[in-house]
This record gives structure tokens, sequence and C-alpha cells, in this order.
């Protein structure tokens, strides 16, 4: 036991669970643990210019190391600045430990200045959410806070810290543990396993879907032995892009509305779906009645709720996805040898051919497929991919063949345009050896631009990829296909001069409009030693095709 | 659709009732009936009444378990349950006639009468939700000024 201030004991708390960047923007409610942050040798703040901004990069921060990234800003405006970021991570199952000051306990209710109730704003949009009422509760909950972050399917905690609980003193002691009952059986039943591997040994066209959860679990050696095991193909969903290198001879890519054709036909075609860490998500399956239609579907998850929430499972085993998978590998090395399906491997590789995305495009303005095969060219296979949000995000994720776990990060579930570049930013710092690159669109990147100044200040130095169309090109896309070409709201106009903008930071910027333009440029700002925007001028009436419309089926693509 | 009765083991929290709800409202399921009361353990117990199909009841039973604050989540089925809910009842000023035909009823459902003043009264029922719903309907909105309902409360039939 030691007496010390609410302040001190968060930041040590925060200290015993390992954090070493903090995310975030001070404020009035905030300030007794910037206090003791302004000489606090052991934790980084990365001050950033809006809320939102710190949200994603814990978030970004998260995805690409694994740990919780963490966020602080003051009340009010500041704590519901946050509230996007959140719940994009929570969409995602991303853990982040997200805190905020309040107002001091005995003005809370009474509409004081900066006053906001955070605890039903974030109630919603959290895994779980903490308004602390004293010292003595400060290390315990931080504690509970990154287990619940972590644990199971993983996401966002919030904790509301009032600013006299900050101030306070008491003698307290940080825990080594908390109690803190875990949700779920990470294992497994042996039964419900027999039944998956049954149905696996007798499939003739099987298919793994893997998702996100697979990732988060770092199962992606389990995947592949599996898979390699099966010779069963293993198509991804956008959370589930590095799973499996998309090199991988089995490797088919991403299925859903702007999926590669060969994964969509093949999960159409498919007589047993192994879906694992994935939620069915709609954007995925299109139209669920046409979704797999010949097969029976295994579903791995950690989450119950998402067991036949979407699509008919005939064999639900809920569990860890590194667990699933390996207890059905190890079930399957115990049977007899087995043939690989060789007539359905043939049958894919004949798709997989017919349909390889074309990306060698030589026009004048560049065509962004183009573009990501450049990008593809010049990164190496430990670089970070992150994206913004709509047609740059499907094109990055449609094109870009990602070959690790972890290095393809884009926000799946909630599509929060503004959501890479800070997410780049805070993937950088939990890897500042990779390359990281933020394959943007205007629209997005002009979301929170601001965080030009945190990475020039910070020296994070990432590499914003524009593909300028000076349009909000995903709506426009559905503009032109489905209301008739009437593009309402959605041209950006000439401003701003990307360069210049970057310029005005004080990082590096440049424009190319020719496709052999690319690469060179994309070197230069990977190694010019600050943060770098390459705008890069593509053709404004370029759509992301192939595309199911909404609700349409997945082997009935527009092309 | 069928009613459906959860009984919610979790930890006596602020905030906590108000997560429980959240997950009904944000699917349009209207609760009927909702209670608290606290175990001997300190833990509180959430009875919760509504209608959904077999779907949607599932969805929600898997929704509220994994709550972080949430121990256990029981089904209960009404059949195999004790279920209780007391209502008390405040008449409009009436005759003494009226007075007289008004004790008798409440008497002959079951109630009694709590407190009486100047020809006005409260009277007080417990019983299942069919036994009170009667009892209102056919003292009816000419006699009754106002009536305040507990909400049912159930347990299970089960013993040891």
């Amino acid at each position: 036991m030691a007496e010390m201030t609410g302040a001190e004991a968060l930041l040590g708390s925060l200290k015993a669970e390992g954090a070493k960047h903090i995310f975030g923007l001070p404020g009035g409610a905030i300030l007794p643990v910037y206090d003791v942050l302004y000489d606090d040798p052991d934790i980084k703040h990365i001050l950033v210019r809006h809320e939102q901004g710190a949200a994603h990069a814990a978030d970004g921060y998260a995805r690409a190391s694994g740990k919780a990234g963490v966020c602080l800003t003051t009340s009010g405006p500041g704590a519901t600045n946050l509230a996007t970021g959140i719940l994009n991570a929570y969409m995602d199952s991303s853990p982040v430990v997200a805190m905020s000051g309040q107002v001091p306990s005995k003005f809370i209710g009474s509409d004081a200045f900066q006053e906001a109730d955070m605890l039903s704003v974030m109630l919603p949009i959290t895994k779980h959410n903490f308004l602390v009422r004293n010292v003595a509760e400060i290390p315990s909950t931080v504690k509970l806070a990154f287990e619940i972050a972590i644990a199971d399917r993983q996401g966002p905690v919030h904790i509301d810290l009032p600013k006299d609980v900050q101030a306070s003193k008491a003698d307290v002691k940080i825990p080594a543990k908390v109690k803190f009952k875990r949700r779920v059986n990470l294992d497994p039943e042996p039964e419900r396993i027999r039944e998956a591997i049954n149905l696996l040994t007798k499939a003739q066209r099987p298919v793994i879907y893997a998702g996100g959860g697979v990732i988060s679990s770092n199962a992606s050696g389990e995947l592949v032995a599996l898979a390699e095991m099966l010779g069963a193909p293993v198509v991804t969903s956008l959370m589930g892009k590095g799973a499996i290198s998309e090199d991988h001879p089995l490797a088919l890519g991403m299925i859903g509305m702007h999926g590669r054709r060969a994964a969509n036909l093949a999960v159409t075609e498919s007589d047993v779906l192994l879906g694992v860490g994935v939620r069915f998500d709609d954007r995925a399956t299109g139209d669920v009645q046409h979704f797999a239609p010949k097969a029976k579907i295994i579903h791995i998850d950690i989450d119950q709720v998402e067991i036949g929430k979407n699509v008919r499972v005939d064999v639900p085993i809920v569990a860890d996805a590194k667990r699933g998978i390996a207890a059905i590998t190890e079930g399957l090395r115990k049977h007899a040898k087995r043939g690989k399906p060789s007539e359905w491997l043939g049958r894919l590789e004949k798709l997989r051919k017919e349909f390889s995305p074309r990306m060698d495009y030589d026009e004048v303005p560049i065509k962004p497929q183009r573009v990501i095969k450049e990008i593809m060219g010049v990164l190496n296979e430990d670089a970070i991919v992150v994206t913004e949000v709509g047609q740059c995000q499907m094109w990055a994720a449609h094109f870009f063949n990602t070959r690790k776990p972890r290095h393809f990060i884009s926000s799946g579930g909630l599509g929060t345009m503004g959501f890479g570049f800070p997410a780049s930013m805070g993937a950088k710092v939990a890897c500042p050896k990779c390359d990281v690159v933020d394959i943007a669109g205007d629209g997005s990147f002009l979301m929170n631009s601001q965080e030009l100044a945190t990475v020039v200040e910070n020296k994070i130095n990432v590499v914003v990829c524009i593909l300028d169309n000076r349009y909000l090109g995903m709506v426009k896309q559905w503009q032109d296909m489905f209301y008739k070409k009437r593009r309402s709201a959605v041209c950006l106009g000439t401003t701003p001069d990307f360069p210049k903008l970057a310029e005005a930071y004080g990082a590096w910027g440049d424009c190319v409009t020719r496709p052999s333009e690319i690469a060179p440029k994309l070197k230069e700002a990977l190694r010019c030693g600050k943060p770098a925007v390459l705008d890069i001028v593509i053709d404004p009436d370029e759509h992301v095709l192939p595309m199911v419309p909404a609700g349409g089926r997945l082997d009935q693509m527009l092309t | 659709m069928k009613t459906r009765i959860f009984s919610v083991l979790c930890e006596n929290a602020p905030g906590l009732m108000m997560r429980i709800s959240r997950d009904f409202t944000r699917r349009q399921i209207n609760i009927d009936s909702i209670t608290v009361g606290i175990e001997p353990s300190g833990m509180a117990r959430i009875i919760l009444m509504f209608k959904a199909d077999d779907h949607m009841a599932e969805h929600l039973y898997r929704v509220i378990s994994r709550l972080t604050q949430v121990i256990n989540v029981e089904v209960l089925d009404p059949k195999t349950s004790i279920v209780r809910e007391v209502a008390l009842l405040k008449t409009k000023k009436m005759s003494d006639k009226e007075m007289w035909k008004v004790v008798q009823q409440v008497e002959k459902a079951g109630g009694r009468i709590l407190e009486s003043k100047g020809n006005a009264l409260v009277a007080e029922l417990s019983g299942n939700h069919e036994d009170i719903e009667q009892l209102v309907q056919t003292l009816g909105p000419n006699v009754l000024q106002e009536v305040a309902r507990s909400g049912q409360v159930l347990i299970s039939r089960e013993m040891g």
C-alpha cells in the first residue's frame, strides 16, 4: 500500500498493464492526470489534434500489435468526440482502453460545464464501461478494463474519471490479479468437433471462410495447416484479410460485395463451408437465402451470439478460433489418409485464372487498379497497409495481396471515413520498423487530415497514398449505378492542393498523374524521413467492380 | 407471439438495468414486466417478461448472457414456476351502495381492503397476472382512479 493520488494510481495501473503509449488530448476535467504525465518517463503521450484521432490511433495500435491501445481525453466534447472511434473498435472487436475526465463527483448530473453523461453514451458502444467513484477503485478498474478488452471476443472499454477522484489521495495497492470470470469456454466441445470432422472428411468441395477472429486469436498458422491438410481453399472476410497469405496457392481472396469472383463462386459451389471467426456480415454474404446454398455450414466463433445469427448453421462450435481449428486438425490427423479434392481444386484454379483481377492498365488518368499494383510492387511483406473507407478501401481489399496477419487494417463493420490516417499513425507507433501506408481517398483523408500535425511533431513517418478522384467515390458509384447517374452532393471540387496541405504541416508532399511515376515517388516518400502525402490523380469515373448489389447473390456479380 | 421469461442473476451495479433493457430497446422488443430484487448473496435478480419469436428469444438470451456483469440467465416457463404480481387499486368516490359492491368484488377475488376514507378505498390483490387483470377489468375505469402494479415475480418450482 502506498499513498497516492487518483492520477498517480491511474498511471501506475496503466504501466502495470504494460501500456507505453497514450493517444490523447487534455482539457479541464483531466488536468490532474496530465500533471502527473508531465514528468513520467515511462509513458509516451502522443498529442492528437482531435479526439476522434486518438480513438482511431489506439484502435490501429491494437490491431497492429495485438495489445490494447490506450486513449485519453477530457470530459464533455473531448469524451463525445471519442464515440465514433470507440464504436468503430467495437464493431471490429478491437481492444481499446479509453479514458476520459469527468466533472467533479458533486457536479455530476447538474449539467455542469463540459459535462456529458458518458456512462450512458459509452454503454451501447463498448464491451463494458465504468465510472470510478473513489481512488481505491482505480487500480482494480484499470486492471479489469484491460482484462475485459483482451478476453474472449475483444473490444473497447471506457473508464469515466471524475476530476475530484483524480486529485484526491488514498492508500492504494496496484493488484497483480483481479477477480474476473471469463464468459466463454475457449475449448470446443469434442462432440461438435467430431461432427465437423465427419462433414469435412466427406466433403467434395470444402471451403474455409476465415475472419477477423482468426487474426485476433493469432491462429494463422493453424488455419494454413488445416487448409493444407484438407486441400481446402481459403476465402476471407474484409477483417480476415491476412489470415492466410494471399499469395498462398489455396488463398482465393476476399468474398462479398466487392470480393473476388473466384472466391464468391467457390462459396456458392461449396458443399461444406467452415466459417472461423466470422460473423457472416451482410456485405460478405449478400442474399443469405442464396449464400452457400449447397453447403453444410460449420461455424467456429468465440461469441455464441454470432452463431446462427445471420445464416443457418449445421455444426455450431463455440470456441477460440485457434483452439477450434487445432482441434479439427488434430482429429483429422487420426483419420485414415484421404486424397485432396483434386477435381475441386482444378475447378478453382480454372476460376482463379479466368477471373484473376486485372490491374495492368496504362491509361491516364491513372486507373486505381494500377495504383494498387504499383503499391504492392513497392512494399515488402512486412509493410502494414491501412485503408480509409469507400472506393479506395474496396480497391485495396480486392486487389492488394496481403501476406501477413495484422498487416491489413481497415474499418469493417462501421465503415468509418477518417479512420485510416489516424489508425496508420497508431500502427506505426506500435510497429516503428514497418513501413505503414494509408491507402486513402481524398474525401476520407480530409476527415482527419489535422493529424498531419501529430505525425510531423512526433516523427511518425507514415505515407498516405491518396487515390484522388475529387469525389465521395463510393456514394457517386451507387448514384451512377442505382440513381440514374444523378450525382447529388458528391463532387468535392478542386480544393485542397494535397501536396501543399502536407507541406504546410511540414510533411513531404507530391503529386503524380502517370502510372510510371507511382513507384518511384512512393519509394521516395517512404525514404524521405518525414510523414508523406502522395497525391495520385485517378480516373474519376472508375467504379469498384465486380460488385454484388446490396442483397444480391454472390454468384451474380455486376462486372 | 409467445411470452418469454428470463431470470437474470447479475452483479448489483448501477446501470445494469439499462444495459439489459437497451438490448431489448434496440431490437424493438417491448418489455411487459421487469422487476429487481436483491438475493441474500448480494447479487441482483432481474425478472423480465416479454414477447418474442423463437429466433429473437434465443438471440436475446445470448446477448444478455454475454454482458460482463451478468452471472447467468435462466429461461423460466410460467407453467413450471410460481408467478405472482401485486396490485394496489385506488377507487374514485362512490355511493355507499357502489362501495359495498366493490368491497365484495375485491374480497371475492382474494384481495383485501387496505384503507377506506370518504367513500373511496385502496385495495390490494396478489395473484397471477390473469387474476389481477380480471379484477381490474371487473371494476373498470368508472370505479378505478389509479392502479399500481408490481410487475411479475416468479420462482421455479424446482427445489434443492
